[in-house]
């Protein structure tokens, strides 16, 4: 039977790695990731979990591999940090995806010059060819992450998965969640069978740690096999979210993006993570104005939804892109990509670049309303202000 | 859609009220959401938390500026205007504190009722832990939940017999709440309140926090500097004759100092609640 139960968002994430038997999980505690490693505890002690084994590690970069160990012998496995902490976990994580290790880690958002949310942690690991969704709310949290060892594990993809969602305004507040039933999800997430040999039985060539010793000679093949993998994850993920809807009823735009109201829009805004809520909320007012705005929310990162904008891109004439991070220097990165995706497409919507909402500067609805009616702006001028535009 | 403003400090049970509202709104059929907003969790430091009931699914995610409702958990906090600041016209202030609803300075186009939550957590739990002991009353002048959601939830967060003590409090705190009465004074201060709780106390008047304060005997003082070391918010200052002093604006009034005083020249004294 479905259950409901106010929640927090940490826990939705603790409840999500039951519903996926997750085997061993490791973590050191950082706010505002901590009561997720609380809740996997409570777990554990309350024997809900059998087989579980919950290892609270010296540090970030223990837990990392620890976990990673654990998957490559055949663990579903689970971490979860924040900001700093996943800096501290850089090192190893390299390994994990390189290794095509998959896992599922939270990474509760928790910025670089703050204690406060943005984007700018899981951000920071872009390079390293892990799979990053970035979610809503806590019944996303959960959906996401079931979802997420579906997708790593998926033979096609066999790669970490980081689900990231916002600290204190996501972790700790507590909503409404609709948790699956246990056998419901076991039908649907078969037990994670691990390859034979992580290195030999790619179709393509053997990929190993460090990588380039095994590319038959070619030290450009690790990279070349990995770049590919995480490019298959995205039909995976549209595979994954689509069968998640039919199981559950609840769905997520075709799992790479989530669109709202863009239907019969002039313009479009793009949102990531928790700002996405306040967004469409804005979207409803902005309509009722009789201003046609849409939103489309960007669910994966990496990788990210290239072909989608580019189907976009002849639609609306402008997008307002939100980005709750910043690289000093180069801008903002769902900014820099949307910019990058359509210009191999010959149709230039003006591309509008806002910046707001770092070290947990709050995004109000209003300022989403503003942001839409700026880009009606710009379409109408045919140009946008310069990037970025800070909010 | 409502939204409620709680007001209280760490280790008062504020952030749960808040999910225990929100699931009480849930049992009630109606959608919900609590965010509380702290910054480094230190007990006794001021906090506050949000709830939203609606209808639809809460997409909003941002804190409530203008609530219809403002539940204070505080007895000191009560007597600030903060709790009564930016409230919808003709919102609702419910405040913990044995003064009566006519006696809060607090001003604006808003409604007060009060109750003695401390007396009846004091009562009922042993201790003065106001969270529940003030959700009875919140019921009682709410229409937005019903007191059977109240129990219901508050039975999700404390099971068993401790259930049972936190719904007595909850029941007496819904007979004993007062009448809601509308503010005396209407020009309410034109203060923003400080939302963001973060950052340490050297920078911070965190004098407002304390409900004891350090007092030093200077003749039993041996001048050893232990209190000075230890105090967390360097809140201690050397005066010219050897002997420690509180800074006022930056003592918390954790006892730290009291506590390691080798010789016991410091005494934590309770601050009496006053009206201004
Ligand atoms: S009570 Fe003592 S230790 Fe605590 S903040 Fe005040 S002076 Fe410092
Ligand atoms: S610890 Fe006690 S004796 Fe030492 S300086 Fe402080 S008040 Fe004086």
């Amino acid at each position: 039977m479905v259950d409901y139960e106010v929640m927090v968002g940490n826990k939705a994430c603790a409840v999500a790695c039951k519903l996926a038997r997750v085997k061993v999980a490791a973590a050191f505690p950082i706010t505002p990731q901590t009561s997720i490693t609380e809740y996997l505890s409570e777990l554990y002690a309350s024997g809900e979990m059998p087989g579980f084994e919950f290892v609270n590690a010296e540090g970030e970069l223990s837990a990392q591999i620890i976990v990673q160990a654990a998957a490559r012998v055949g663990a579903r496995s689970f971490t979860c940090t924040a900001g700093p902490g996943l800096q501290f976990m850089h090192h190893p994580m390299n390994d994990t995806a390189s290794g095509r290790t998959p896992l599922v880690m939270a990474v509760v958002h928790r910025g670089l010059k703050s204690m406060q949310p943005d984007h700018s942690d899981l951000m920071d690991q872009s390079w390293l060819g892990w799979v990053h969704l970035y979610v809503e709310n806590a019944q996303e949290i959960l959906d996401t992450t079931i979802m997420g060892y579906k997708i790593g594990e998926d033979a096609r993809v066999r790669l970490p998965v980081a689900v990231g969602y916002d600290g204190y305004v996501l972790s700790y507040t507590a909503e409404p969640v609709e948790i699956p039933p246990q056998d419901m999800i076991d039908n649907w997430l078969p037990p994670y069978k691990p390859p034979r040999s992580l290195f030999y039985d790619s179709p393509e060539a053997p990929i190993g740690r460090g990588g380039g010793d095994r590319g038959g000679g070619d030290p450009n093949m690790a990279w070349k096999i990995h770049h590919g993998a995480v490019e298959a994850a995205e039909s995976v993920i549209k595979e994954v979210t689509a069968d998640w809807a039919k199981l559950t009823g609840r769905s997520y735009g075709n799992g790479m993006i989530q669109e709202y109201k863009t239907e019969g829009a002039e313009v479009i805004l793009t949102a990531m993570g928790t700002v996405a809520g306040s967004a469409s909320a804005a979207v409803d007012k902005l309509w009722k104005d009789g201003k046609k705005v849409g939103l489309v929310k960007i669910r994966s990162f990496v990788p990210f939804p290239r072909k989608d904008f580019q189907e976009l891109a002849g639609k609306y004439s402008a997008i307002g892109v939100f980005d709750r991070s910043i690289q000093p220097g180069m801008g903002g990165p769902s900014y820099r990509e949307i910019k990058n995706s359509l210009f191999d497409t010959g149709s230039y919507p003006v591309v509008a670049g806002f910046v707001g909402g770092l070290s947990g500067k709050e995004v109000t609805v209003n300022d989403f309303v503003k942001l839409g009616e700026k880009t009606l702006e710009f379409a109408k001028a045919k140009k946008a202000d310069a990037h970025p535009i800070w909010v | 859609m409502i939204e409620i403003r709680l007001h209280g400090r760490g280790g008062q049970g504020a952030v749960t009220a808040s999910r225990i509202i929100a699931a009480a709104a849930f049992e009630d059929g109606r959608y919900s959401q609590a965010i509380p907003m702290y910054g480094t969790e230190r007990r006794g430091a001021p906090l506050t938390a949000y709830v939203r009931i609606d209808n639809v699914r809460v997409r909003e995610r941002e804190l409530v500026h203008t609530p219809d409702y403002s539940i204070c958990f505080d007895e000191f906090i009560s007597m600030n205007q903060i709790i009564a600041n930016s409230l919808k016209p003709g919102g609702v202030v419910l405040a913990n504190t044995k003064f009566k609803a006519e006696e809060l300075p607090l001003a604006g186009d808003i409604k007060i009722a009060t109750v003695d939550a401390t007396g009846i957590a004091l009562k009922h739990l042993g201790r003065p832990i106001t969270n529940t002991a003030i959700l009875g009353a919140f019921a009682k002048i709410c229409p937005e939940i019903s007191m059977k959601g109240v129990e219901k939830a508050i039975y999700k967060y404390f099971p068993g017999r401790i259930g049972d003590m936190n719904i007595a409090a909850a029941r007496a705190s819904y007979e004993q709440v007062s009448e809601l009465v509308p503010a005396i004074n209407k020009e309410a201060p034109k203060e923003v309140v400080e939302i963001v709780s973060g950052g340490y106390g050297a920078l911070k008047d965190v004098s407002g926090w304390r409900v004891f304060e350090p007092v030093v005997d200077e003749e039993k003082c041996i001048g050893c500097k232990n209190c000075w070391i230890y105090c967390p918010e360097a809140a201690l200052e050397w005066t010219a004759n050897n002997k420690p002093a509180m800074i006022s604006r930056s003592c918390k009034g954790c006892g730290v100092c009291a506590n390691e005083c080798p010789v016991k020249a410091i005494e934590m004294k309770r601050v009496e609640v006053k009206k201004k």
